[in-house]
C-alpha cells in the first residue's frame, strides 16, 4: 500500500495539482450552486463570467455547458514579449506579484483568471497552458500561434534550468525563482542528484568544520589554539 | 495592528473553512510526498475532511438513481470532487506510510518521530515491525549468539537503526515570515546564508530549511 513514487511531486501529480487553480468560465447553461467539500462554487447564470476550479471548468467545457476565458498571459501578444524578456536574461522572468496580505500559495492564487496579470507567467503556466490547448483550443484565440510560442518559451526555460546547474555547489543554494510546478517536477531528480552528489563529496570537509566550529564555540572565540586542540586529540 | 492587519484578517475569515482545509490538505500532501522525514499529523484537519467526506458520500448515495438530468449531472460533479478528495487522502497516506516501511524502527524507536504519528500509523508500525523481528527471529536470527540478536543494537557508536537522509535536496519556496519578510537559512558547516523571501524558490538541504517549513514560513514544492 506504501507509494512507489520517488519523492516529489510527479508530472501527473502537478497536473492533478494545476486543476486546482481558479479559471474564469462563461457558462453556456444554468447550474445552481454546489456545496463541494473544497467549498461552495457560486451559481452559474449565462452570460455572466464566473471563476471556477479549473477540474470542474474542464468537465462543464468538454459536455459544452460553459466556455473557458483564457487568462491574458495565454495569448500571443504576452507570451512573446514574455519569450523576448526570456532571453535577455539568464534567470527565470519574474513570476506574477504577490497579493501583499495572504499566505496562499500556487494552486490557490487568482493566477489564470480572467484578471490575472497579462505580463508574467504563472507557476502552472506550462501544465495549464497545454491542458487549455488540449480542451478549450476554440477559446483560445489563434491557438497555433500559443502552441509555438509556449513550445519556444519551454525549450528556453529549459536551456536555463540546464543552465542553472553551473552555479550548483556542494551546500550552496541554488536560486529558482520564477521556475514553473512542471519543471520542478521535471528537473527535479537531476538538480537534487548533483546537489546531493555534491554534498557528499564535500561531506568529510564539512564535517571538521563543523567539529572545529563546534570546538570554538565550547572555547570561546580565539580561546585554545590549533596545535594544542591536536595534541588533545592525540592524548585522548 | 494597522489597517493592513485588519483587512488581512477579514480576507482570511471570508475565505470558507472548507477552501482554507483543501488549501492546507493540499499543502499537507505536497510538502509529505517531497520531504525526506516524516511530518507532524494535522488530526483536527484530517478528521474535519473525512467526515465532510463521509457526508458526502450518503448525499450522494440517497440522491443516485434519480430521473431528473439536471439532478445527475450536479452529482456527476459531485463525485468528480469526490474522488479528487479520495486520491488526495489517499496519496497523502500513503506517502507517509512509505516512510513509515522504509524506516520502521527509527519511526517507533526515535521520540521526535513517534510522536508525529497518528495512533492507527504507530499500531501499523508496531505491528509490522513485530511480525518482521518474528520472522527474523525464526528463520535466522535464533540461532545467533544472544548478544547479537538485536536489531536495535547501538553498540560501537554505530546505531543499527537507519533512518531517513535528513540533508537530501528539496525544493522549497518561502511563504514569508509574520510580517511577510524573508526570513533567514542558514546551512551548517558552509558559509552559506541567505534570506528566504515570500515567493522566492530555492534548491537547499532539508535539514537547513526544516525548522522553517514547521513554522510555516516556507513550504517545499
Amino acid at each position: 500500500m506504501a507509494l512507489p513514487l520517488p519523492p516529489g511531486l510527479t508530472p501527473p501529480e502537478t497536473a492533478f495539482l494545476c486543476e486546482m487553480e481558479m479559471v474564469t468560465v462563461i457558462p453556456r447553461q444554468r447550474l445552481e450552486g454546489l456545496n463541494l467539500l473544497g467549498g461552495p462554487t457560486p451559481p452559474l447564470h449565462p452570460p455572466h463570467r464566473t471563476p471556477l476550479p479549473f477540474w470542474l471548468a474542464l468537465l462543464l467545457k468538454r459536455q459544452r455547458r460553459a466556455n473557458i476565458l483564457p487568462p491574458p498571459w495565454l495569448s500571443p501578444p504576452s507570451l512573446s514579449s514574455i519569450l523576448d524578456l526570456e532571453k535577455k536574461t539568464p534567470s527565470f522572468s519574474p513570476p506574477p506579484p504577490l497579493p501583499a496580505h495572504t499566505t496562499t500559495s500556487p494552486p490557490f492564487l487568482p493566477s489564470a483568471t480572467a484578471d490575472a496579470p497579462p505580463d508574467a507567467l504563472p507557476y502552472h503556466w506550462l501544465e495549464l497552458g497545454e491542458m487549455l490547448l488540449e480542451a478549450a483550443s476554440d477559446d483560445i484565440p489563434e491557438p497555433d500561434n500559443v502552441r509555438r510560442l509556449m513550445r519556444d518559451l519551454r525549450e528556453v526555460r529549459m536551456a536555463k534550468m540546464r543552465a542553472g546547474v553551473n552555479v550548483l555547489e556542494g551546500g550552496r543554494e541554488v536560486n529558482l525563482n520564477g521556475v514553473g510546478g512542471m519543471e520542478v517536477s521535471e528537473g527535479r531528480a537531476f538538480i537534487g542528484g548533483v546537489v546531493d552528489g555534491l554534498r557528499k563529496i564535500g561531506a568529510s570537509k564539512e564535517m571538521s568544520r563543523r567539529e572545529r566550529e563546534a570546538e570554538e564555540r565550547e572555547n570561546g572565540i580565539g580561546g585554545g589554539d590549533e596545535e594544542e586542540d591536536e595534541d588533545d586529540g592525540m592524548d585522548t | 495592528m494597522d489597517i493592513d492587519d485588519i483587512l488581512a484578517e477579514v480576507d482570511g475569515h471570508a475565505i470558507p473553512q472548507e477552501t482554507r482545509d483543501l488549501q492546507e490538505l493540499t499543502r499537507a500532501w505536497v510538502t509529505e510526498r517531497s520531504a525526506p522525514e516524516i511530518l507532524p499529523w494535522p488530526n483536527a484537519l484530517i478528521e474535519r475532511v473525512l467526515e465532510r467526506i463521509r457526508k458526502q458520500i450518503e448525499l450522494i448515495e440517497t440522491q443516485t438513481g434519480t430521473p431528473d438530468p439536471k439532478l445527475s449531472f450536479r452529482l456527476i460533479i459531485l463525485q468528480t470532487e469526490l474522488e479528487r478528495f479520495k486520491f488526495l487522502i489517499r496519496s497523502y497516506l500513503r506517502a507517509r506510510l512509505h516512510k513509515i516501511d522504509a524506516y520502521t524502527l527509527h519511526h517507533l524507536i526515535d521520540p521526535a518521530t513517534k510522536a508525529r504519528l497518528s495512533d492507527s500509523e504507530i499500531q501499523y508500525a508496531t505491528a509490522h515491525s513485530t511480525l518482521l523481528h518474528r520472522h527474523y527471529h525464526s528463520s535466522f536470527l535464533g540461532q545467533f549468539p544472544r548478544g547479537l540478536q538485536r536489531l536495535d543494537d547501538s553498540q560501537g557508536g554505530v546505531s543499527m537503526v537507519e533512518g531517513p537522509d535528513l540533508e537530501r535536496a528539496v525544493f522549497v519556496r518561502g511563504r514569508g515570515g509574520r510580517d511577510g519578510e524573508s526570513v533567514e537559512v542558514v546551512v551548517e558547516g558552509t558559509d552559506t546564508r541567505f534570506g528566504l523571501g515570500k515567493g522566492d524558490v530555492v534548491v537547499c538541504r532539508w535539514g537547513a530549511v526544516r525548522g522553517v517549513v514547521g513554522r510555516g514560513e516556507a513550504e517545499l514544492i
